[in-house]
């Protein structure tokens, strides 16, 4: 956790406390209204605990707000109130009388529960399939709300909550959620799943359970924002199960987005704005006299204001007001990196190899990679090459877990790793980069290549060490605070190679990492890798259409065309097969070099 | 049996209305990636224009043409005013912009219209039933089988046929290269908005049809399903789309004919239980679109 993050988080608690103090001057209507935006605050913060580092927008925290205004409603009611508004309780309820601490812990524990199991379906969909099964679980929760009469007194009003939220509980809990959110957020939880939001396929190639992520946020997320349900119910002290709907998941999100669902300043300010925006809308809509004009009365006004923000908003700023960096983040550009270590880490063991047997990888009809057999060894460097369409990109993916192979075998040493995920051959030690590049671009340079050296964490430690380590072997000390989508195309390659090299691999796969770099740049790319092949031992799988840069590279090549491997052997003796000749020339072609050689 | 075949008639009647409803979706999320939260406010725009044509004394044949007319002429002004600027967009700023469109039409309907629900006049002939063996059958249903038959036929016949449609199935494919081949993109999504805008407005006929009134969140229901439809077919397939419809629509009937009634008011939640349960078996869809997982690297 850098130091910025604190800073970060003493300035939230400073602004939250500071409204509290002067509402309490002022009292009255000032402390309501400051209730109730800490209560919605709070939801806000959760739900930008799943959806802005996941960047899955999500329609059903209120399911959880309601679960647990409902449950620690039942839990503080007194009995004898129980008695007479819920009297089929059963026994066990019915006889409850807790404090609100108790019956918050409960009822958040309970709802991180519900959220656990529902997570594990909702995890599964990708973008917006899991935005509507949000929608779908508030529509569920609701029905049962209304269904389950015994427990809510279905669609009628729930009443005799104790009204315990007042504005230093309200305060004390809104401080909890801010800083929860910000520790997530930078966390190296918090890292890994913001990494999915920006690429998922390469956050798995770098190690990253984009799944698992997604369902800790959910399950945290739903936590803080069962939180705000019980203080909402404890607030209101009389409320129907219509509050947690759409109208107020509409309210809700509004302030998420406004602010910029990313960052924990963005759902501050979003909160703020709407806030304000709603309470002198709220008064408009009661009639107003402005110059001697009485305006009429206009059912709804704040829905129609808040929803001409919202458009606003997104024509303008998509991203919201603050977008993708907190508020420090924004002041504080540079941040602490630790010194490279004089020696590079070493992860030479003994004689690894990777080994593809008879590989095959089909769409639909076509059959892309046809029945390949590869090995690479430790400390050599292949060069995989072939005309446009060859399959080597796609022999790339199969190997690397990115696509499942249709049929045949890999084996890592003695291991059979066919089928294994991406994250898993990360974590076994295959890294590699993308032909089209894929960074994590609202990273900086850094925290991408944190996101693959993070990978065995908690369990290793010395993160810092190999981030400082990968960027200084790629040159890249210098820009480790850059936003990685704002670098040079040829700066950016690198940062993918320094990424690949932060998870220590045993073997790297490099997807045409020259293109787009000129020849000075490629030469020293190309000593790079030579030198780091070297001293960490690392088999190196490259594929380029360099063919002069792959000859003076690789110690052995392997030619492909049409999704076979049509030669195999030393750079020279390649060069002369006729075969590859026409592969890459046609017949026609491979005939003049032929007569141009004899001559 | 007759139960059963009387049940399936009426899975096939809401199913049908369903998927009408999905495939409007499904058609602006496989060119646009876009999630359309105010397709329901579509729905309920048709609902008044069906009541204000009553009101005005047109009889059903003509009005309910012009209800669906208006709905189309709604669907490619939404479009062209509020989603063009956020075409580019990720999909969460496309959602939110339409879930803030569809807010906007409601609260207006509730000030400009009622906010309670009004009554539709309807022929009578709609109410009457017909009696095929030990069967009845409402009319409403059969106009409603009909024209969603009659619909996906033709929107089929469209899709492959005409070179707007085939341009509408190139740019749900891959639109950028579709555009490269001469498809203009304005031309398209504004196409894709007019049909989803006719789909919408055919099941809005269908459902003011069976109910003869019509209210400001009138849409919001049936398009919450249809959504749920539209990821249990395969979100962004058009086949998918139509099927999820249909199952949920058995889903909903068959619950609600054969559950206890104890479990009743748990039906709307059990039916979403069992959709959510099949998404665990097949997270893409029943019919998943083309483009899942065809990413390339």
């Amino acid at each position: 956790m850098q130091a910025r993050t604190w800073i970060g988080i003493a300035g939230y608690v400073a602004l939250l406390l500071g409204g509290a103090v002067v509402a309490t001057l002022i009292g009255g209507s000032a402390e309501r209204v400051l209730i109730v935006f800490f209560v919605s605050l709070i939801a806000v913060l959760g739900m930008g605990i799943y959806s802005g580092n996941s960047g899955i927008l999500s329609f059903g925290h209120l399911a959880f707000m309601g679960i647990a205004a409902y449950l620690s409603g039942i839990l503080t009611m007194p009995v004898q109130m129980k008695q007479v508004s819920l009297a089929n309780l059963p026994a066990f309820l019915g006889e409850a009388n807790m404090g609100l601490l108790g019956a918050t812990v409960i009822a958040v524990i309970f709802a991180m529960v519900v959220a656990l199991v529902v997570g594990i379906v909702i995890s599964r969909l990708e973008g917006s399939a899991a935005t509507i099964a949000t929608l779908g679980l508030l529509v569920i929760v609701h029905g049962v709300i209304i269904g389950a009469r015994d427990f809510t007194r279905g669609s009628q009003s729930f009443f005799g909550v104790p009204r315990l939220t007042d504005l230093w509980v309200a305060a004390g809990c809104a401080v909890l959620a801010i800083v929860i959110a910000r520790l997530y957020r930078d966390s190296v939880l918090g890292l890994k799943l913001r990494a999915g939001r920006d690429d998922g396929l390469a956050a798995g190639a770098m190690g990253v359970n984009v799944r698992r992520q997604r369902l800790i946020a959910w399950v945290i997320s739903a936590g803080i924002v069962a939180l705000s349900g019980v203080l909402l119910g404890h607030f209101l002290g009389a409320f129907s199960v219509k509050k947690f709907y759409f109208v107020d998941t509409f309210a809700l999100l509004a302030m998420l987005i406004v602010g910029g669902m990313a960052t924990v300043t963005g759902a501050l300010a979003g909160a703020i704005l709407i806030t304000i925006v709603t309470e002198v809308l709220r008064r408009l809509e009661s009639g107003l006299v402005i110059f001697g004009y009485e305006l009429p009365d206009m059912f709804g006004s704040t829905n129609i204001g808040i929803g001409l923000i919202i458009l606003f908003v997104m024509w303008k700023r998509a991203g919201g007001i603050f977008d993708r960096l907190e508020w420090d983040e924004l002041i504080f550009r540079r941040t602490r990196t630790a010194a490279a270590p004089e020696e590079m880490p070493h992860a030479a063991e003994e004689g690894h190899t990777l080994r593809a047997e008879k590989v095959t990888k089909a769409f639909d009809g076509l059959i892309a990679v046809n029945e390949v057999s590869v090995a690479v060894g430790q400390s050599e460097i292949v060069g995989l090459i072939g005309p446009n369409g060859s399959g080597k990109t796609t022999l790339l993916n199969v190997l690397s877990g990115v696509l499942p192979v249709t049929s045949g075998r890999v084996f890592l040493d003695d291991d059979d790793v066919t089928g294994a995920s991406s994250a898993r051959l990360a974590g076994l030690g295959i890294g590699r980069t993308f032909q089209n590049i894929r960074l994590f671009t609202s990273l900086s340079v850094k925290q991408n290549v944190a996101v693959a050296a993070l990978r065995q964490w908690p369990a290793a430690s010395g993160a810092d060490e190999k981030v400082a380590a990968a960027l200084a072997a790629m040159g890249l000390t210098d820009k480790a605070d850059t936003q990685a989508s704002t670098l040079s195309y040829g700066d950016q390659r690198r940062v993918e190679i320094a990424r690949a090299l932060a998870l220590e691999p045993r073997f790297l796969f490099l997807d045409e990492p020259a293109a787009g770099m000129n020849r000075e740049e490629t030469d020293a790319l190309m000593a790079d890798l030579k030198g780091l092949c070297q001293t960490r031992g690392m088999g190196i799988l490259i594929v380029d259409h360099d063919l002069p840069l792959i000859m003076r590279l690789c110690e052995r090549v392997v030619v492909m065309n049409e999704g076979r491997v049509i030669a195999e052997g030393e750079p020279a003796a390649v060069q002369k097969d006729p075969g590859v000749v026409e592969a890459y020339l046609g017949a026609k072609g491979s005939q003049q070099v032929a007569d141009a050689l004899s001559s | 049996m007759d139960f059963f075949l009387q049940q399936t008639i009426n899975a096939v009647s809401l199913g049908g209305t369903y998927a009408l409803l999905a495939l409007g979706l499904a058609i602006i999320f496989s060119i646009m990636g876009m999630i359309n939260f105010a397709h329901g406010e579509l729905m309920t725009t048709t609902g008044y224009a069906l009541m204000f044509a009553g009101l005005a004394g047109l009889p059903f044949v003509i009005a309910a043409p012009l209800a669906v007319a208006v709905a189309i002429g709604t669907a490619m002004l939404m479009e062209r005013i509020a989603f063009r600027p956020v075409r580019k967009g990720s999909p969460a700023t496309m959602l939110v912009t339409s879930f803030a469109v569809a807010v906007i039409l409601q609260t207006l309907f509730q000030n400009l219209i009622a906010t309670r629900s009004q009554p539709v006049i309807l022929p009578d002939a709609l109410a009457q039933s017909v009696a095929i063996g030990d069967l009845t059958i409402g009319v409403n249903q059969i106009l409603s089988i009909t024209i969603t038959v009659i619909i996906l036929v033709a929107l089929n016949w469209f899709l492959k046929r005409t070179t707007l449609g085939i341009a509408m199935r190139a740019a749900a494919e891959d639109f950028s290269v579709a555009r490269l081949m001469g498809v203009r993109a304005n031309a398209v999504i504004s196409g894709a908005f007019a049909i989803s805008g006719a789909l919408a407005g055919a099941a809005g006929v269908l459902w003011v049809a069976q109910r003869a009134s019509v209210d400001p969140l009138m849409g919001f229901v049936p398009v919450l399903k249809a959504f749920i439809a539209s990821i249990l077919g395969g979100l962004g397939s058009l086949t998918g789309a139509v099927a999820g419809g249909f199952a949920l629509g058995f889903i909903e009937i068959f619950l609600t004919a054969y559950l206890p009634e104890d479990w009743q008011p748990f039906k709307e939640a059990l039916a979403l239980g069992i959709v959510i349960l099949l998404l665990l078996v097949r997270p893409n869809g029943l019919i998943p679109a083309f483009n899942i997982g065809r990413e390339k690297v």
